[in-house]
């Protein structure tokens, strides 16, 4: 009979084993709807943008290191003040390179610098479509592509 | 670009994860109930091992087989080799079969006629309580069969054709089932010296022989042709008596007479040509029914389908009777008439098993109602002391009571005074034995029957069949109807038709005293 | 979110001592009470090293290996215990030492990583280096069940097919991030029929092929089914190409359909598939006697600790490997093995969340890749022992035995973590940033 007893105390425990699963599944869910939400509403905020750079090294900080640059669809670098990214730096020609977003990606062009543009570490001779997570080296500072 | 594709991913991951679970689904609840029943799971093996099973006692509570747990194993032990076929075996190592195998759950109590209870046992892990049978089957019938048969290879079925009872039904060589149902360890050698005896003693004849009719079958023509009226009683065939010295050809193929002698032929009508057993005068009553009519009558016969022996899940199955080549585990069409006019006097592609004649036999004895075969009479409390007989308490009662009319009570009535004749008509008396089956002591008490020989080419001898019922006096329905095969048993009335007389004698006279 | 741990892996070890030796008492805990300190210390080792990556991954880790161990812990007795540095440990205290090292690992790559750059710039000498691997192990190595998988370092052995893995992810996602706007748009025409550039695809053909050749020759076939849907899943991710996918499922049936012509193992396997049940002694025993398990099982499981997989007739092997979700199954009902699946789906959400919020591609490829090898496997392994596909030999992630495949899903979590953190980084600098960036 104290058989009988213990098959019974399992079968309580078993179930209650199976329904703590179900709590902590329930939970998990509970999480990944609300993160599913919160990215939903983060991605329609940033989705005005179509990329920035993230400038990884900077001698003269201008622009500052570690910082994002939003970009709009057409982008001119160079030392000039005019161009839209104002980079300072002694081996930057005044126009530089232009950086623009044509359909679905990104593509960067010399226009004719003197040291040259680089795509992760590649000189470049022509227009070159960009992933995000290139790094472009103009002179000597470095950026990186991102969404 | 990436973010959207992702999404499209999780999507497809999604949907395999769901197909996956569907799968567990399956496996775990919808085919779970037929996983867990298969014999090889291990689960069914180890319960198997050591629990206690229900007895199984004859018609009159005599013990035929039953079960003692002794060191952990549990050994069956059955009393008489002459149900080694209809019970089956019931062996650790080797399975179940027979009746072991159709009544597995109640003989070990795994399905409670009570659902709720197995839930509770299931819960509690309880032992399940084994439960006990009772058949049909006499005892004393069965081993009176069995010896008629004797060394001999062969089958008796016999029935109540009013309930559908099985009276007898055993199956020769035989073989004991003891020793491959004791310890799972000791139980091959006992299997090899089985497997190696001659005559395939496993094979249960009565339910899986597939053998040719021969003339018994002009029984089922007769009975095709008089229901749908295709012929009277009083029908004759024109070219009939010259047909029968030269043959007659169908469509190519001449069907031939056997030997008549010693009578001289003549323009018989049914009961005589049944008397003398007219392949002719059967082909062309074959070709009267037509070739869907007669397709259509064998099935009603319960031909071109497995047959079952008890009713809903528990079954014992019987192979299916062929009247043409089978297809699909169906009868095919007839190819030509030629098929026809040969399988209406029992040869060509037939091929029939001896319950089905013997269920032949009886519906034409009960009115042309096919009763319900069934074996097993009841359900018990398993009884603590199985040699001093089966408990008094009845859990429940199996009684098949109806059954499906085939034929007319007319069409009926005219094969049964045939079939009398057969066997107790002027000519009828030179062709089944002189009179062997009646003169087994069933004194002033009518008999029918009709015997077969099948053919089976030159050089081997046919097998000898006979099927018959009794009494078949004009009033009251016959109590008994039996089908009798022996293997190379020679001509019908030789030996076949001797051993169901004597069958049908047995069981009058054990019924009357 | 670990907290109900606490409750879980004791209440299941309780259940299984109870139900095998037929006491009120609970039994021996001490593997339990070391794998919840040891998924709590990692947990906090990761907020105290400052790491800000995806906070789910680590206790939905936590919960699938704790089932995992509940069932390793049932099967200890029956399954030969392993000695290892003069200690004689029983399969769930192995398990829970190959947790350790796990941890240890996932913890030095989460923090470790703040660079991604090792990996991919330098994907050809990670490509080389893993065939070169698997290539010794094909020659040295030790051949267990017919497949050669296994290289021993002195007492302890490891399955570099594991580790293979992550880095052909990290080759394929470096590979595909910069190639990926070129096989996304270019397309050569022939004719009508519009067909992706091939030369840009060869070189990553190529390497993939010399890897599905030496695992096929391996006899690895689960191995080399997960890489090759790896590899077409990340194809498809790149490129969006359904066509990418269609080609290569046609190619893998057909090359399946081949390789059961050629090869014996393949064609048993094959036939053991479509009807296990015409030889359940032989070709089929092993499907066979899984699915009498899952039958057993039923809706809530036969309780913990009373499977009869381990000792089903003797001769099953992989119960506590590829099979333990058939032990799941039986143990804890198709409500339970159902809650194991959803806990991995549950964790590829997480993965593949962390790819879309990647800030580059290579990050979101890698990401995606090492995600697709958790789920792929599981799917793989628990469909094969399901007969949805035919039954290859994979490890269940974070639930089976096995030190190997333990390490490598740990380092799976551990580069998600750093690829999550990367992007947190990220996000919190663009929020709380000085103003707006210059024009």
């Amino acid at each position: 009979m104290t058989g009988e007893v213990l098959r019974i105390l399992l079968l309580v425990m078993q179930l209650a084993f199976l329904g703590i699963l179900y709590l902590i599944l329930l939970n998990f869910a509970r999480s990944l709807l609300r993160d599913l939400r919160n990215a939903e509403e983060a991605q329609q905020a940033s989705r005005a943008g179509i990329g920035r750079l993230t400038v990884l090294e900077s001698p003269e900080d201008e622009p500052p290191a570690g910082r994002p640059i939003a970009l709009g669809p057409i982008n001119s670098i160079g030392r000039n003040v005019n161009n839209t990214i104002f980079v300072e730096d002694d081996f930057v020609s005044a126009n530089h390179a232009m950086l623009t977003f044509r359909g679905r990606s990104w593509f960067i062009e010399d226009q004719g610098s003197t040291n040259g543009t680089y795509v992760n570490g590649h000189r470049i001779d022509r227009p070159v479509a960009l992933s995000f997570g290139d790094e472009l080296t103009i002179g000597r500072v470095r950026m990186r592509l991102e969404r | 670009m990436i973010a959207t594709n992702v999404r499209r991913l999780s999507l497809y991951l999604v949907l395999s994860f769901a197909i996956v679970s569907g799968g567990l689904s399956w496996w775990q609840v919808i085919d779970a109930p037929a996983l867990d029943a298969r014999q090889d799971n291990p689960e069914v093996i180890a319960a198997r091992r050591s629990q206690p099973r229900g007895s199984i006692f004859d018609a009159r509570g005599q013990l035929l087989g039953s079960s003692r747990v002794v060191d952990g194993i549990s050994r069956r032990t059955y009393t008489d080799p002459a149900f080694a076929h209809a019970i089956g075996y019931a062996s650790l190592r080797f399975g179940t079969s027979g009746l072991e195998r159709a009544w597995d759950d109640i003989l070990t109590g795994r399905t409670d006629p009570n659902p709720l209870n197995d839930i509770v046992n299931d819960v509690l892990d309880r032992r399940p309580t084994p439960r006990d049978l009772t058949l049909t089957l006499d005892q004393r019938l069965q081993d009176f069969a069995a010896a008629q048969l004797g060394a001999d290879a062969g089958a008796v079925v016999a029935l109540d054709p009013r309930t559908g009872a099985i009276l007898a039904m055993t199956s020769t060589p035989t073989f004991d089932a003891t020793p491959i149902s004791g310890d799972p360890d000791e139980a091959a050698q006992p299997m090899e010296r089985i497997q190696d005896q001659p005559g395939n003693p496993l094979v249960d004849r009565s339910r899986q022989g597939h053998y040719t009719p021969g003339s018994i079958m002009k029984v089922l023509t007769a009975a095709a042709a008089l229901d749908g009226g295709a012929i009277t009683p009083r029908t004759t065939f024109r070219d009939q008596p010259r047909q029968e010295t030269e043959g007659f050809v169908v469509e190519g193929f001449r069907v031939r007479e056997h030997d008549l002698s010693p009578v001289t032929p003549a323009l018989w009508p049914l009961s005589e040509a049944l008397q003398v057993s007219s392949n002719i005068f059967f082909a062309h009553v074959g070709l009267e029914v037509g070739v869907d009519a007669y397709l259509e009558y064998a099935r009603r016969f319960g031909f071109c389908a497995p047959l079952e022996i008890g009713q809903t899940t528990r079954v014992l199955s019987v192979a299916a009777s062929f009247v043409t080549a089978p297809q699909d585990g169906d009868c095919s069409p007839f190819q030509d008439r030629a098929e026809l006019a040969q399988a209406a006097f029992g040869q060509g592609r037939v091929a029939v098993t001896p319950v089905q004649m013997a269920l032949l036999a009886a519906t034409v004895a009960n009115d042309g109602v096919r009763p319900v075969l069934y074996l097993v009479r009841d359900v018990r409390v398993h009884a603590a002391r199985p040699a001093s007989g089966p408990s008094e308490a009845v859990l429940e009662t199996y009684d098949p009571a109806g059954g499906e009319r085939v034929i007319g009570s007319q069409a009926a009535a005219d094969v049964r005074r045939a079939m009398v004749d057969a066997v107790q008509g002027p000519l009828g008396r030179l062709y089944a034995g002189a009179g062997a089956v009646t003169n087994y002591g069933i004194s002033g008490v009518a008999t029918a029957g009709k015997t077969g020989t099948a053919e089976l080419g030159p050089n081997v001898a046919p097998h000898s069949w006979f099927i018959g019922f009794a009494p078949a006096d004009a009033t009251g329905t016959p109590a008994i109807a039996v089908a009798v095969i022996v293997e190379s048993g020679g001509s019908g009335s030789g030996r076949a038709a001797p051993i169901g007389g004597a069958v049908m004698a047995e069981w009058l006279r054990l019924q009357g005293s | 979110m670990l907290l109900p741990l606490l409750l879980l892996v004791p209440l299941g070890y309780a259940i299984t001592h109870m139900a095998v030796a037929g006491t009120t008492e609970v039994g021996p805990m001490q593997t339990a009470a070391v794998y919840i300190v040891l998924m709590l210390a990692a947990h906090f080792g990761l907020v105290a090293a400052g790491q800000r990556g995806d906070m789910l991954l680590l206790p939905l880790v936590a919960t699938i290996g704790g089932i995992g161990l509940i069932m390793l812990n049932r099967l200890a007795p029956d399954v030969a215990t392993t000695s290892a540095f003069g200690l004689n440990l029983d399969i769930a205290a192995t398990q829970v030492m190959w947790f350790g090292v796990g941890v240890i690992a996932m913890l030095a790559v989460a923090i470790g990583l703040r660079d991604d750059r090792i990996l991919r710039h330098y994907k050809y000498t990670w490509a080389l280096a893993g065939i070169g691997l698997l290539v010794f192990t094909f020659m040295f190595g030790t051949e267990v069940n017919g497949a050669r998988l296994w290289l021993y370092l002195g007492p302890v052995g490891f399955q570099p097919g594991e580790f293979l893995k992550i880095v052909l992810v990290v080759f394929i996602a470096g590979y595909l991030a910069e190639h990926r706007a070129l096989l996304r748009d270019a397309v050569w025409r022939v004719g009508p029929i519009r067909i992706p550039p091939l030369p840009y695809l060869l070189p990553m053909l190529a390497i993939f092929a010399i890897v599905m050749l030496v695992v096929i020759f391996g006899k690895d076939l689960g191995t080399a089914l997960l890489f090759f849907g790896i590899f077409l899943t990340m194809l498809f991710v790149a490129t969006g190409r359904r066509s990418y996918v269609l080609i290569g499922l046609i190619l893998f049936v057909a090359g399946a359909f081949v390789a059961s012509r050629l090869f014996d193992h393949v064609a048993r396997r094959m036939d053991a598939w479509i009807d296990p049940f015409a030889d359940p002694s032989g070709a089929g025993y092993q499907t066979v006697q899984s699915l009498y398990a899952f039958g057993r099982g039923g809706l809530f499981g036969e309780g913990l600790g009373r499977s009869l997989l381990p000792n089903a007739g003797g001769g099953f092997f992989g119960v506590e490997t590829d099979f333990v979700f058939a032990v799941v199954g039986e143990e804890l009902g198709l409500v339970g093995a159902f809650a194991l699946l959803a806990l991995v789906l549950a964790l590829v959400f997480r993965g593949l969340r962390v790819a879309i919020l990647a800030r580059d591609d290579f990050s979101a490829m890698l990401a995606v890749g090492l995600t697709t090898s958790v789920g792929l496997q599981t799917l793989i392994i628990s469909a094969g022992i399901l007969k949805v596909i035919p039954l290859t030999g994979i490890t269940f992630p974070f639930v089976s035995y096995g030190g190997s495949s333990l390490l490598s899903s740990f380092i799976v979590v551990g580069l998600l973590l750093a690829i999550s953190h990367r992007s947190a980084v990220a996000t919190a600098a663009e929020t709380v940033g000085p103003g707006e960036p210059d024009r």
